[in-house]
């Protein structure tokens, strides 16, 4: 790169807690570095321009699912967004939409994530009884707990809920984040949960019925996590299910 | 599960009315929303296909329809029109099925409307515009689906000569104009988002492509065999007499 460029951010700015503030897009203008990212260049232009800029970070690595946004119109993570794959060296960010707005572009997510998971029981549920915390743990096949692996991955950035417009026309749908998990537990030979428990927690229109199959979840998740099958596996899953021949 | 008692069982309760708010419907309308749509996808691509047998000139179409009416099991070689008749009813049918169970699907509420054309504008997607566009496709298929079918129950006729006499001279390729993109649309996405929704493939970009050469191809069927009609239409002198082959 002979030159570094101007690079553009339109940012959108507004204090739900400041009665008088109004939602706006405000421009920064920074000078673009080598490998720098959208979660580089906040930092930078809090730290250089604008102190009162608010948004989430933790490990900048992709990790902690903190920094998700919208940028350019796609909900992804600021801190694994290069600046060099925008040409155009504008860049709009907006916080993700359907979640709490804390100011700027911070959302509560958190707050969502735990609603998500005491609505449906996200943790683990064993399968026996006596809970003698000295007793061996039951082996588990390698290739079950690749399976459990590859969807513990999910980070709980909130990308898939707001890619998803089902979630976005109906508040109450659990979303593929939701989905996903149950999926988890429903794989896990440890948890003692039947397909008929799980129907009972997503066998309707705010669970697996009502996705429309529109898969903003699958085209923007930052991990590349498989939530069309997952989300198909358990709607043949929750379909078959016993007590529920047509 | 006596010692988790999951408290959805709270939600369960709930639906405690009988009908189809009970979740099993859920499940059950969603089957049947898939298994209808694949029906009539799969109809429809016959469908087209036997029709634009016309391509290959008045005879072959003759046989075609007189084939799909069970002229075999006539004595004269003519079919029965009945079955086009009692076809057209189960279609009917089938369609009925379909669109109670898509509708469900529909933004009943201006809020979900608008939310919906919020996050396209917002955050344009791919799948979700072809969701869209099967929406308003399926919204306009409601009316236009059973126009078609009851004139097949009506007026069941087909042949080179009379088809052709009702898309010229009973205005039917108005009917056709619109319906065939709808049709096609709302039929090739619906066959392709089916497949991913039951996780029937995994190379969905794939299928997606395929789904798009199948709708451009049977947008070329439709259009030719729309316009073949219309030429042997324009040809015709009033009153039509039926096409007689080897003639």
């Amino acid at each position: 790169m002979s030159q570094a460029r101007q690079l553009t951010f339109s940012i959108f700015r507004y204090d739900p807690q400041d009665p008088n503030d109004k939602p706006q897009m405000v421009n920064y203008y920074i000078t673009e570095t080598p490998g720098m990212t959208v979660f580089i260049a906040l930092n930078k232009i809090r730290e250089t321009q604008d102190p009162s800029l608010q948004f989430d970070f933790v490990c900048r690595a992709g990790i902690c699912g903190s920094c998700a946004m919208v940028i350019n119109g796609k909900p992804t993570l600021a801190c694994r967004t290069l600046t060099a794959n925008f040409p155009s060296a504008e860049m709009s960010l907006m916080p993700l939409p359907g979640f709490e707005l804390i100011g700027d572009l911070s959302v509560n997510t958190g707050k969502f994530m735990r609603e998500l998971a005491e609505r449906l029981q996200l943790w683990l549920q064993p399968n026996d009884t006596d809970m003698d915390i000295h007793r061996i743990e039951a082996p588990m096949a390698p290739e079950e707990a690749a399976k459990l692996y590859e969807l513990e991955r999910c980070v709980e950035c909130g990308v898939c809920v707001s890619a998803c417009a089902t979630k976005q026309m109906r508040d109450t749908f659990v979303g593929a984040v939701g989905l996903m998990k149950i999926a988890r537990f429903e794989l896990d030979s440890r948890d003692s949960r039947t397909s008929d428990d799980f129907y009972h927690v997503i066998g309707n229109q705010d669970g697996v019925f009502g996705c429309m199959t529109l898969l903003g979840c699958q085209d923007a998740c930052p991990k590349d996590l498989p939530h069309m099958q997952q989300i198909a596996y358990l709607r043949r899953k929750m379909s078959i299910s016993v007590t529920n021949i047509i | 599960m006596a010692v988790n008692p999951l408290p959805a069982k709270n939600i369960l309760s709930r639906y405690t009315a009988k009908g189809f708010s009970h979740p099993i419907w859920a499940a059950r309308a969603d089957r049947l929303q898939s298994a209808s749509g694949v029906l009539l996808g799969l109809f429809l691509i016959m469908h087209l296909h036997f029709e634009s047998s016309i391509l290959l000139g008045k005879e072959a179409f003759y046989q075609v329809a007189q084939f799909l009416e069970g002229g075999i099991f006539s004595e004269t070689g003519h079919g029965f029109p009945i079955l086009t008749q009692i076809f057209s009813v189960v279609m009917l049918l089938v369609v009925l099925i379909h669109a109670v169970f898509a509708l469900r699907r529909f933004p009943t509420q201006i809020g979900q409307w608008r939310a919906l054309r919020q996050q396209m504008k917002f955050l344009p997607h791919e799948d979700t515009k072809i969701w869209f566009w099967q929406m308003i496709s399926g919204f306009l298929l409601f009316f236009l689906v059973p126009v078609h079918l009851f004139t097949m129950i009506t007026n069941p006729e087909i042949g080179p000569h009379l088809s052709a006499e009702r898309v010229v001279y009973q205005n039917a390729w108005v009917l056709y104009v619109l319906l065939l993109p709808a049709v096609t649309i709302h039929a090739i996405f619906g066959l392709y988002r089916v497949s991913v929704k039951w996780g029937l493939v995994t190379q969905r970009f794939a299928l997606l492509k395929l789904a798009k050469v199948m709708l451009a191809y049977l947008m070329v069927l439709g259009v030719a065999s729309l316009v073949a009609y219309i030429i042997i239409g324009r040809s015709l002198s009033l009153p039509v007499v039926p096409f007689v082959p080897g003639l």
